[in-house]
């Protein structure tokens, strides 16, 4: 102790909490050190300046809770904002996958040509052959051909142009 | 909330400030309070943190001499060199005072140092009250406690040195 003061004892912890006995250790030898002595009271002081500090306590000003209040609904404002911005985002994703997806569509049935045996073929198969057909491809008018002769033209020469009553069609 | 900050800034604007921080930061991660400890106790340490930051980013004051104490600072230090501790009962202007006179003393120090003073020795808190606070360590506490009162001591000292000195020479 007596090499190294009392100086620890005053910076190991607050010198309100000292116990008893290590106040009279501090007294007994403040009273024969000089050194010691003006440490002691630097450290009095130093407690009495924090216990000042502490004790000093601001009041809210009136206009503190507006002023917060404003700041709230900023910060609001500015995350609404903000989940706007996202969400437009992911709107516009969508919206643009969406137009790929149109336009892909759009090249593969207009630009592309489909193959004109895979066509007719698909409508021989379903047997959708129209009579406007037919005729276009024969080089027929529909107006220079009597009914028998359509007739003939579709369904081939049956044998059965006219029917059972006899009347020519 | 806003009392609390005023343990640590002594300045009524800061004090605003921190508090506004405190209450938007409350506000904006109130999701993340998982009432695990109390709200209060969550605030409490929202508050110390944002406090220490502004601390930390204030600047720090190099030196405090005599020649910077006020006339009013002056006087109230003669009188506690003459009579240190038994003066109990002290007007509010002189409080004033000596709060200011703390304020500057503690400027000179760290952020990290002037939190665990005010906490410790000026609030009485508890080593674990202020692990709670902070979330250091309670070996960091204590260091950082030990610490920040020799400078705190080595600071006032210099001043008691200074106005012995100006004592002598006048």
């Amino acid at each position: 102790m007596k090499s190294n003061h009392i100086i620890s004892l005053l910076e190991d912890k607050p010198l309100g909490s000292l116990s008893e006995s290590e106040l009279a250790t501090v007294k007994a030898h403040v009273g024969q050190c000089a050194a010691c002595l003006r440490a002691y009271r630097s450290a009095e002081i130093s407690t009495l300046l924090l216990k000042e500090h502490a004790a000093h306590e601001f009041e809210p000003s009136h206009f503190f809770a507006t002023r917060v209040l404003a700041r709230v609904r900023e910060q609001q404002a500015a995350n609404e904002g903000w989940a706007f911005t996202r969400l437009w985002r992911a709107t516009g994703a969508l919206v643009s996958s969406m137009a790929a997806s149109v336009a892909a569509l759009a090249v593969l049935t207009l630009v592309i040509p489909a193959e004109p045996g895979t066509q007719q073929t698909a409508g021989s198969v379903a047997g959708l052959y129209s009579v406007e057909e037919v005729l276009a491809q024969d080089n027929l008018l529909d107006s220079e051909l009597t009914d028998a002769q359509v007739l003939n033209t579709l369904y081939g020469s049956t044998g059965d142009s006219e029917d059972s009553d006899g009347i020519s069609r | 909330m806003f009392r609390f900050a005023s343990r640590y800034l002594k300045q009524r604007e800061l004090v605003e400030e921190a508090a506004q921080e405190v209450f938007l930061k409350a506000f904006t991660e109130l999701d993340k309070y998982e009432g695990r400890g109390s709200l209060e106790g969550w605030l409490t340490r929202i508050t110390t943190n944002t406090c220490l930051n502004m601390l930390r980013s204030s600047r720090r004051r190099p030196e405090l001499i005599v020649s910077d104490l006020t006339e009013d600072e002056n006087t109230w230090l003669e009188s506690k060199m003459v009579n240190t501790a038994n003066e109990q009962h002290q007007s509010n202007e002189r409080s004033l005072v000596a709060a200011d006179l703390a304020a500057r003393v503690l400027g000179t120090l760290s952020a990290d140092d002037r939190l665990v003073l005010t906490l410790i020795d000026g609030e009485e808190a508890t080593v674990s009250e202020v692990v709670e606070l902070t979330g250091w360590s309670q070996s960091k506490v204590k260091v950082q406690a030990f610490r920040a009162r020799r400078r705190l001591r080595q600071a006032v000292e210099k001043l008691l040195t200074g106005k012995e000195e100006t004592t002598k020479r006048s």
